[in-house]
């Protein structure tokens, strides 16, 4: 290398580190990434007790990584040449064949978990007179098999829903809502973990008939493009979950999120209540304005609550508890067209006791229904039992 | 602080790189040695002190056995060193080896040692963890009084030299572990040219795709197996995790060296080579003499000469092998598996300056490849999998004794990890070297700028993206 050509190697080098170094120090800090969903760390100026302990200097590196300029992009290149070099997923994400689905990764829970939490659905059937239903939703893993990539091994293989379907007490009706979803492509966003509108439609049939509550479906509707005649309309076409947003894959197409029954039920006299923080609020089925944030799934029933109870007087059966996680958000609007009461029950937040909540609300039936997923890892599922 | 980290190379080098070249030429080791203790101090700030108890005991022995000589005082001397030796050996003991000690007699019924979780400070404890590096640094004090006895290098008179010897950030860590011998001249006087810049970008930017770009992306693959039951775990299988883990150590240590080597020239400084393709070895012996070259020559130069070496009765000789192989294997971390490891390694070198070498070099020379590549692989199953009850299990289903030859998931893993497997063996051989030389000279001056900056491009992403990252050495 000749004195020339190496200052030339010399000076790329520098203005390389030099360059994106400054633009860190200079350039605003971002408060949250929409891209990947979370808080971003921020600089914190160090004090002589985060220094000794060290706890400057790792909250440093993280500050470094998440404000670094240009992050998105470097996050979407890695993901790019995963893809390239042949890789079926990225940051535990698998990528469909054509790249445009996307899994995220589902551990099954062990043998033992699992009986411990049907134990706790076995012992809240015991603990009441009501019928008391049972139902977990397929992973998209399972009802979308044949889009994953082959041999994929942290995939739901539908062992996890037969072996709770197994360990149901006879105090517990199991609805199995595999045969009814499998193979339906839109029945799962393709960038996130939740069922769709068609999805929900799809489990709410199922749900009904475990139910015995037939109610077929009308003959319009069996093209599957509508509900009683209403036709399904998108309300947002810019949707990009959280499965992408692990994943990188900045190739996807965004989702788009469709609605079926209307504000207020296909009567119009449905009407939401939620408890946010203990107090009644007046609320809907749909929040509009969460179409306009990253999280768009909050488009139903405004995000996680505590509790929500809908009601619909012009519904046939009667009051329903269902003990849920967000999958039942965009469910809810179908539940209310049957149910005069729903109540919508999240052990997560809410410490009430199941036994006295049904007898205060005289509820005539209990819907524990939660993603296999969730069902495998939430740790509130002993609040059933008590 | 580890190189491979968006901090370090975008803000912690280019200020060092900044203060370093705006110093005064006398000035500049100050500037290092302040470096280099910030570099330290970044983990574990409190671990300074090691670095500055260090430097002073190295640096006051050197002198005590520099005066001893010059007044012929051989015993003085060599008292001198033999402190020397022990104070080093009991920082590395107490760090590195008295919980495993503790905890091994303890197993044994000998509980007498109590588990130090924390080391109480005034101004509040700390967690008791090994001081990232120390296996290297204490290696390179040593050597340095020792030599200065042998009169193979001259005293450091000045200590901000000797520490900004002894701290040297760029080798600190992860080695290339340095004789004070072979930089005694570059620490007084080093040329700083565009020239050996340029070869040293050159050099930390291979070294850099090497560890980001290969080893973090084979890394996952050797968790999954590591992390796979006995039960499950498939002949394929085993040997698929292991050669990722073979292939993730060479890189993610050679990178290393690479980095260590590159920094070093864009300070000015030549360090030895530390690995040589070893996975072209055709014996047990020249796998160690390609690999971490400069740990070998360490422990030849100042444990294996000074028992006698080769140069004694077989049965001397094969002691002084089993010595040296067990220190090496326990150097590299305190734990059993380290040990047999080192063992592991006594017997196939022992065996081969016995008689194994000569039918070596009659059979031909690919069979001797599989050979070489074979122990080595072996050998890291024993390194890797630490936990004894899964060792013998996971080299059972190398063998054979395993769930069956293949399962879903290996066909999984392989169709994945397939092509960053072969990029990765590819690189393991001198190829990408012998093509790169055959390239005309204007081609490689245009193609070198375009590939360096691609190499950083995409070690960059990968280090933003930053999901599997581990640092390997943090056991040595």
């Amino acid at each position: 290398m000749s004195k020339k050509y190496s200052t030339f190697i010399t000076a790329l080098f520098c203005l390389f580190i030099f360059g994106f170094g400054i633009a860190l120090i200079l350039s605003p800090s971002r408060d949250f990434s929409d891209q990947e969903n979370r808080y971003l760390a921020q600089f914190k100026a160090p004090t002589l007790k985060t220094l000794r302990s060290g706890e400057f200097m790792e909250k440093f590196e993280d500050y470094v990584t998440d404000q670094f300029p240009l992050r998105d992009q470097w996050v979407q290149l890695k993901a790019y040449s995963e893809r390239a070099l042949g890789k079926q997923e990225n940051n535990g994400v698998y990528f469909s064949p054509d790249g445009q689905t996307l899994f995220a990764h589902f551990t099954a829970p062990t043998r033992e978990a699992l009986e411990q939490k049907v134990g706790f659905v076995n012992k809240l059937g015991a603990n009441l007179v009501v019928p008391v239903y049972f139902s977990l939703v397929p992973d998209k893993s399972f009802v979308l098999a044949d889009l994953l990539p082959a041999n994929a091994p942290s995939v739901d293989d539908g062992s996890t829903i037969e072996e709770a379907q197994a360990l149901c007490g006879d105090k517990v009706t199991y609805i199995d809502l595999r045969t009814m979803l499998t193979g339906e492509r839109d029945a799962f966003y393709r960038t996130d973990h939740h069922w769709t509108t068609m999805g929900a439609r799809l489990a709410f049939q199922r749900l009904m008939s475990g139910m015995n509550l037939v109610r077929p479906i009308a003959a319009e509707d069996l093209n599957g493009l509508s509900y009683q005649g209403l036709p399904y309309t998108e309300v947002s076409g810019s949707f990009y979950g959280t499965t992408y947003s692990a994943s990188g894959a900045g190739w996807v197409e965004p989702d788009s999120i469709c609605t079926v029954i209307p504000e207020g039920g296909t009567k119009g006299n449905v009407t939401v209540t939620r408890y946010p923080e203990g107090a009644p609020i007046e609320g809907g089925l749909y929040y509009p304005e969460k179409l306009e944030v990253k999280d768009k799934y909050a488009y139903f029933l405004g995000g996680n609550q505590p509790l929500c109870v809908i009601k619909n007087p012009d519904a046939a059966s009667g009051k329903l508890l269902v003990i849920r996680d967000s999958y039942a958000d965009s469910l809810a609007p179908f539940l209310a067209e049957e149910f005069q009461e729903v109540h919508l029950f999240d052990l997560r937040y809410n410490n009430l006791s199941l036994k006295q909540y049904v007898a205060d609300n005289g509820i005539d039936q209990v819907l524990v229904l939660y993603s296999a997923a969730n069902f495998s890892t939430d740790q509130n599922l002993f609040k059933l039992g008590l | 602080m580890i190189f491979s980290s968006p901090y370090f190379l975008f803000l912690y080098f280019p200020i060092v790189l900044t203060l370093y070249y705006l110093s005064p030429l006398r000035w500049r080791n100050l500037v290092l040695l302040l470096a280099n203790l910030v570099f330290y101090g970044w983990g574990e700030p409190v671990y300074v002190l090691i670095m500055f108890l260090s430097i002073a005991i190295d640096y006051s022995h050197g002198r005590i056995v520099t005066r001893c000589k010059a007044k012929g005082n051989d015993r003085g001397a060599r008292l001198a060193v033999a402190s020397s030796v022990v104070f080093n050996l009991l920082l590395l003991g107490f760090f590195k080896y008295y919980n495993f000690i503790a905890g091994s007699l303890a197993a044994v019924g000998l509980g007498f040692l109590p588990v130090i979780d924390s080391l109480p400070l005034p101004g509040g404890s700390i967690p008791f963890t090994l001081p990232i590096g120390i296996s290297f640094y204490t290696f390179q004090t040593m050597s340095y009084t020792i030599d200065v006895y042998r009169g193979d290098a001259r005293c450091q008179k000045n200590i901000v030299t000797f520490g900004a010897f002894v701290t040297l950030f760029p080798q600190l860590i992860a080695g290339p572990i340095i004789k004070y011998k072979d930089l005694d001249d570059q620490l007084e006087r080093r040329e700083h040219t565009f020239e050996k810049f340029a070869s040293g970008v050159q050099r930390f930017t291979v070294g850099a795709c090497k560890k980001v770009l290969l080893a973090n992306a084979l890394g996952p693959l050797w968790d999954v197996y590591l992390a796979t039951p006995s039960s499950q775990l498939t002949t394929l299988g085993a040997w698929l995790g292991i050669a990722a883990f073979s292939l993730q150590l060479y890189f993610d240590f050679s990178g290393y060296s690479d980095m260590a080597i590159g920094l070093g020239r864009m300070l000015g400084f030549e360090f030895l080579e530390n690995f040589n393709y070893p996975y072209l070895s055709k014996s047990a012996s020249e796998f160690w003499r390609r690999w971490h070259i400069s740990l070998g020559s360490w422990f030849r130069e100042y444990l294996y000469f000074p028992l006698g070496g080769s140069r004694v009765s077989r049965g001397r000789m094969v002691f002084n092998l089993l010595v040296v192989w067990a220190a090496t294997g326990i150097w590299h971390g305190a734990s059993w598996n380290f040990l047999l490891w080192g063992l592991y390694w006594f017997v196939w070198i022992t065996l081969e300056k016995l008689w194994l070498g000569k039918a070596l070099d009659r059979i031909p020379g690919w069979l001797a490849h599989v050979y070489g590549i074979v122990i080595a692989v072996v050998g890291w199953a024993i390194f890797a999998v630490e936990d004894f009850s899964a060792m013998g299990p996971y080299l059972a289903a190398m063998f054979g004794f395993g769930a069956g030859a293949l399962d879903a998931d290996f066909l999984y893993y392989l169709r994945n990890y397939l092509p960053i497997l072969a990029i990765a063996i590819a690189t393991a051989t001198p190829l990408g070297k012998s093509l790169w030389r055959r390239l005309p000279e204007r081609a490689r001056l245009a193609a070198f700028p375009v590939l360096m900056l691609a190499g950083l491009v995409f070690t960059t992403a990968y280090l933003v993206d930053g999901t599997y990252n581990p640092f390997l050495y943090f056991r040595f």
